[in-house]
């Protein structure tokens, strides 16, 4: 498979078929057509041939679509900045990727100080798909994600990785085709976009994204109920969102509901196979590192579901994923026995960009079926029954999953601690009344007002990132080992 | 419910949900000109309003809720 003839031959064939529905605006795949080719020429004329990667400063609207497939025509990479997370953040990324070119839609350029390419005004040139020539080794995107020390760790993906994914998927039998509408309600910093606009580009099927200002789970309905939505990547947070409301939906034409980035509980799921009767109904599962997601389970409709915790399972691997499940010496275990999951095959990254030390860490080569294979800790603590459905147990480190994306707690720590200087904080992920995630702050100080310091880290994180609580301790609880005692503190949120 | 009741109405919950209240309630106020009204909080202060006023707002009602008028509009008229 060759992903990018197959972007040119989807789009060509479907010229006359709607590819976006932005801000009430229909693009059809002609149009889009012509704003890559647009595209395509100034990333001719102004990018230098060795550079692999072009920022992205991600804008919802066609222009920003049409980067992306414009790069990968020039056999180039995406990295995405958001124009909305701080400055000092989007510079680091900047930096890590050494970036040099950004292509940009906004009609107030976000980046002044670097190579910014206007997309939002470009001369009209003749529309051109046929893409270079690439290696399955090039980049197709670096995705940041949260870090330990305070710097976001960059995860390569390249178009080898996106083809075995791409072919894993159709594997599992989805009939999308060009008649579909397709949700996509992700940032584009977040690689679940990926698959959100690639799959209906790749069937000739219409995107319909959201809004930067709307709510998204009220808006996703009305895209639902208005635009008769037929295919849905969504977090499990949007279920939590709607729940209150599950009786006004009755959404006959979803066909396709799809859920990935958090654990699904069962029993929201069941209610919402009610609101989308004829929708196939899927649990994806899958860490950037392994291209978007790499484990795929059906819920059975008026049947029983494996579950742990009331939360389903993840699944089997996808055609082009191996999963392992091992101990602490990195050995097997048996089934039913828990252990961390590490993952290999075509969908793999080949290692954080330009961290070797996080690359020691969490790869590992193993014989595996009488041949060396390269595997990805996953951090996720999982066990494997005797039909090789892997059972979702938890997070084995302190990362949590705040409205999907992947939080390092100890990041949060490190930019409070920083800021405070001298005084302990711990940041715990916790509950609230609502069963939604959010970042509590236990200090170990007299009171003060925390106006200034969540000021200061809202200049430094994401707004996900951001504690939503701050409580005061004298002297942090310890633990038999002598360790910060979270769980005690976690009882103050 | 008179306009003004609903309104002081509306400041507590907002008060109680962010825990500050650095802003003034006047018809053009939107959720941007609010430090923490974010799309996490706001689904707490919606939840929280139709406690306060026993309603039941709709899902599609949701949409529509471009900034305080319109909120207190539409209280008005489930109230």
């Amino acid at each position: 498979m060759n992903l990018l003839v197959e972007i040119q031959k989807s789009i060509e064939e479907h010229r006359d078929m709607n590819a976006f529905y932005i801000e009430g605006t229909y693009h059809t795949y002609k149009d889009f057509a012509q704003v890559i080719s647009d595209i395509r020429n100034v990333i001719r004329n102004t990018v230098a041939n060795d550079e692999a990667v072009v920022g992205l400063i991600t804008n919802n609207d066609i222009h920003t679509y049409a980067s992306i497939i414009a790069l990968w025509m020039e056999g180039k990479g995406y990295v995405p900045i958001h124009p909305d997370f701080p400055v000092s953040r989007n510079e680091v990324i900047i930096r890590e990727a050494e970036v040099n070119a950004i292509l940009d839609s906004s009609t107030d350029q976000v980046f002044k100080t670097h190579n910014t390419i206007s997309t939002r005004i470009l001369d009209t040139v003749q529309i051109d798909l046929i893409p270079v020539s690439v290696k399955a080794e090039d980049l197709g995107y670096i995705f940041f994600t949260s870090g330990t020390t305070g710097t976001p760790k960059g995860v390569p993906i390249t178009f080898g990785n996106l083809e075995g994914f791409i072919e894993a998927f159709w594997a599992l039998d989805y009939t999308l085709d060009s008649t579909d509408r397709c949700l996509q309600m992700f940032e584009l910093t977040f690689d679940l976009s990926v698959f959100s606009y690639l799959a209906p580009i790749l069937k000739g099927a219409c995107i319909y994204t959201i809004p930067k200002e709307e709510i998204k789970y009220s808006y996703i309905f009305e895209l639902m109920e208005d635009h008769k939505l037929t295919f849905m990547l969504m977090v499990p947070s949007i279920l939590h969102y709607l729940r209150p409301y599950f009786d006004e939906i009755d959404c006959t034409s979803v066909r396709y509901s799809l859920f990935c980035g958090e654990a699904l509980p069962l029993d929201v799921t069941e209610e919402w196979s009610s609101c989308i009767p004829n929708a196939t109904i899927d649990n994806v599962y899958g860490p950037t590192e392994c291209t978007i997601f790499c484990t795929d389970y059906t819920y059975r409709r008026n049947d029983s579901n494996k579950t742990h915790n009331g939360v389903l399972t993840i699944g089997k691997s996808m055609k082009n994923t191996i999963t392992l499940i091992v101990d602490e010496d990195e050995n097997e275990v048996a089934n039913g026995e828990s252990g961390e999951l590490c993952l290999s095959g075509a969908q793999l990254t080949q290692g954080y960009w330009k961290n070797e030390e996080k690359n020691k860490e969490v790869f590992f080569n193993k014989e595996y079926k009488g041949k060396q294979t390269r595997f990805y800790r996953t951090g996720d603590l999982c066990s494997m029954d005797d039909e090789g459905d892997i059972l979702y147990l938890g997070r084995i480190d302190f990362q949590a999953k705040i409205q999907g994306f992947r939080v390092e707690i100890s990041e949060i720590e490190f930019e409070t601690k920083a800021i405070l200087s001298k005084t302990n904080a711990v940041a715990i992920a916790f509950k609230n009344a609502i069963h939604h995630t959010e970042i509590g702050l236990a200090i170990e100080s007299l009171v003060f007002d925390t106006k200034e310091l969540i000021e200061s880290l809202k200049t430094k994180l994401p707004p996900y990132m951001i504690p939503t609580q701050v409580k005061f301790v004298d002297k942090f609880p310890l633990n038999t080992n002598g360790k910060t005692d979270r769980k005690k503190l976690k009882e103050l949120f | 419910m008179e306009l003004h009741t609903i309104k002081n109405k509306v400041k507590d919950v907002l008060t109680s949900i962010l825990e500050h209240n650095n802003f003034e309630i006047h018809d053009e106020l939107t959720a941007k000109d609010v430090d923490g009204w974010n799309s996490l909080s706001h689904m707490m202060i919606i939840t929280k309003i139709e406690e306060e006023f026993n309603i039941k707002f709709k899902l599609r009602e949701l949409n529509k809720l471009k900034n305080m008028g319109a909120l207190v509009t539409l209280i008005q008229n489930k109230a």
